[in-house]
């Protein structure tokens, strides 16, 4: 079976030789071109090619065809991205600085057209053609509560969504909920095979279960429009047990990435047959880990959520930090103990 | 009737409740609560009862930190004004974001909770490399530098908190200034501070401002 076989199979509980592992090399590319992050994501040729030689080099299952977060807000308007020597780039320049730009935001017609979402489509066409047909091809989408952190930082969004006027937050959710409406639509036509859905205000450890149930998640409902197909639930790598309960019955999403804070024998019984249960490592903790540490937690995960089918091992946000050999064992540990 | 203030207050700060929090405040003075009385029993009282929620491991969010700090600085800055003698500030500390990162929700809590409880706290701001922050701090004479970072690079990166650690060791002020940090990061890996040259973290912007309380106060006992 291809990578993208067994994937479907850990989806529908077919039987497969293996379980699927996912490894998020979002910040190695620059590195395995030899360039600085600025000039590598600056063409899709490049972000393809760096995929694909570390989908080589690693033999994981899957590749990535997203630039960096800041992407979505360049699209935007947002005029300056900080491009680190190393690590992942984060937004400088808020297109929302004060509310009054919020009702000048303007979403485009038409993403897809836009010059800033070409690098995207540039390396996702490339990663089709090359790859397409055989391994799971992933994409990144922030939902509406999460697209005004990018729009105007976390702490003026978490000021207006606490405390500020409430139709002006609902105005500025409608603007993003179009926005990822648009940009999920996209991904799909262009042969994305899985949108990690990033949902910062969708985890208790961000605001109140009750607050996720009435607001969050009609919202949710808006962004994905009736169909979660090729959707993973993500919390930026927050908790999310408490909640999946109800956004599997709510929105209908029937894939979750669990935090390496959560509790995964927990989260494998709440989504049991139900959806697939994605197992992140705490590839924060790996990078101070031996070898041997470093397969006994795979393994360990692995233990846990392989009975029954219907799991996925993945790493976290992998840092540049993390030691070759653990990237090596990892993956290797995750194939040998992933075997059904 | 004190009682029930402080109840009110304590449910208002817990439902993230801000008007119904300034509402028991004024309600308060209006009866003759003194502003001493508001600051020291009742909101410095509500953000350590927060402190220790989170230390009980209970189920509290982000959404609860970030009102208790808010609420907490803006009545106790409104309350100040009021008193009838300034009063004594038990230190001082100077925080922000790692260089190369841009993230402030965190120091907003950590500055809102040790206004409440009368640190004197000068925001550096995002993107401050480490000889700012130790400058400030030995401008401000400050016991604590807290740094904040929500990235992996910019936590154990050489320009940030590892280059603070060389420049007090340099400077001979290890003893006068503690280094504190906190951020994403650090929640994942509880030992990870001590690879960045800290002295100690926190797991969240609440319990960041105990534990810089505990430190001011070991930099002034040595």
């Amino acid at each position: 079976m291809t990578p993208l076989e067994i994937l479907v199979a850990a989806l529908t509980g077919q039987a497969a030789p293996r379980i699927p592992v996912f490894c998020n090399f979002l910040d190695y590319g620059p590195g395995e071109l030899n360039m600085t992050p600025k000039e590598y994501f600056s063409r899709g040729e490049y972000m393809a090619e760096g995929q694909l030689k570390l989908l080589k080099r690693y033999g994981h299952d899957n590749a990535w065809c997203m630039s960096y977060v800041g992407i979505e807000a360049e699209i935007l308007g947002c005029q300056e991205i900080l491009f680190p020597k190393k690590g992942a780039p984060n937004v400088k320049d808020f297109v929302i600085k004060s509310w009054d730009d919020i009702e000048r935001l303007t979403i485009p017609e038409d993403i897809s057209q836009h010059p800033h979402w070409q690098t995207t489509a540039d390396c996702l066409s490339i990663l089709s053609q090359e790859i397409g047909t055989t391994n799971p091809i992933c994409a990144y989408a922030s939902s509406s509560n999460t697209l005004p952190i990018l729009l105007m930082g976390m702490e003026k969004w978490m000021e207006l969504v606490l405390m500020g006027p409430k139709d002006l937050r609902e105005e500025l959710m409608r603007k993003c909920s179009d926005f990822c409406q648009q940009q999920v639509k996209a991904f799909r036509k262009a042969g994305a095979h899985i949108i990690l859905y990033a949902t910062s205000f969708g985890t208790p450890y961000f605001i109140s279960k009750k607050m996720i149930a009435e607001w969050a998640v009609p919202w949710m409902k808006n962004d994905l429009q009736g169909d979660a197909g090729g959707i993973v639930y993500y919390c930026g790598g927050a908790p999310m047990n408490e909640v999946v309960d109800t956004v599997m019955k709510e929105v209908g999403i029937g894939a979750y990435y669990i935090s390496p804070l959560d509790d995964l024998t927990e989260a494998k019984k709440i989504i049991n047959s139900n959806g697939l249960t994605c197992a992140a490592i705490d590839d924060i903790k790996m990078v101070h880990w031996t070898v041997e540490q470093t397969r006994a937690e795979v393994k360990r995960l692995i233990e846990i959520g392989k009975t029954g089918g219907h799991f996925l091992f993945g790493s976290s946000l992998m840092p540049l930090e993390l030691p070759e050999e653990n990237i090596v064992a990892m993956i290797e540990a995750a194939f040998e103990y992933g075997r059904q | 009737m004190f009682e029930q203030y402080v109840k009110d207050y304590n449910e208002a700060i817990i439902e993230t409740d801000k008007e119904a929090a300034i509402a028991v405040v004024e309600e308060a003075i209006s009866n003759g609560v003194t502003p001493e009385e508001v600051v020291f029993k009742i909101v410095m009282p509500a953000v350590e009862d927060m402190m220790q929620l989170v230390i009980d491991n209970l189920d509290t969010n982000l959404a609860q930190h970030f009102m208790t700090a808010q609420i907490a600085a803006e009545i106790t800055e409104k309350m100040l004004a009021q008193f009838s003698a300034p009063p004594e500030i038990i230190g001082k500390a100077v925080i922000g974001s790692s260089f190369g990162d841009l993230h402030s929700l965190g120091k907003r809590i950590v500055m809102g909770c040790l206004k409440s409880m009368m640190v004197d706290v000068i925001d550096l701001g995002v993107n401050i490399t480490a000889v700012d922050f130790v400058d400030a701090a030995v401008e401000h004479d400050a016991q604590v530098i807290a740094v904040s970072s929500m990235m992996m690079h910019t936590a154990t990166g050489e320009e940030g908190s590892l280059q603070i650690r060389e420049l007090l060791h340099e400077r001979g002020l290890e003893k006068k200034i503690k280094l504190i940090v906190g951020g994403s990061p650090f929640r994942y890996d509880k030992e990870l501070y001590t690879s960045v040259g800290a002295d100690n973290w926190a797991p969240d912007g609440i319990s960041a401002a105990k534990i810089i309380c505990q430190l001011i106060h070991e930099v002034k006992a040595s």
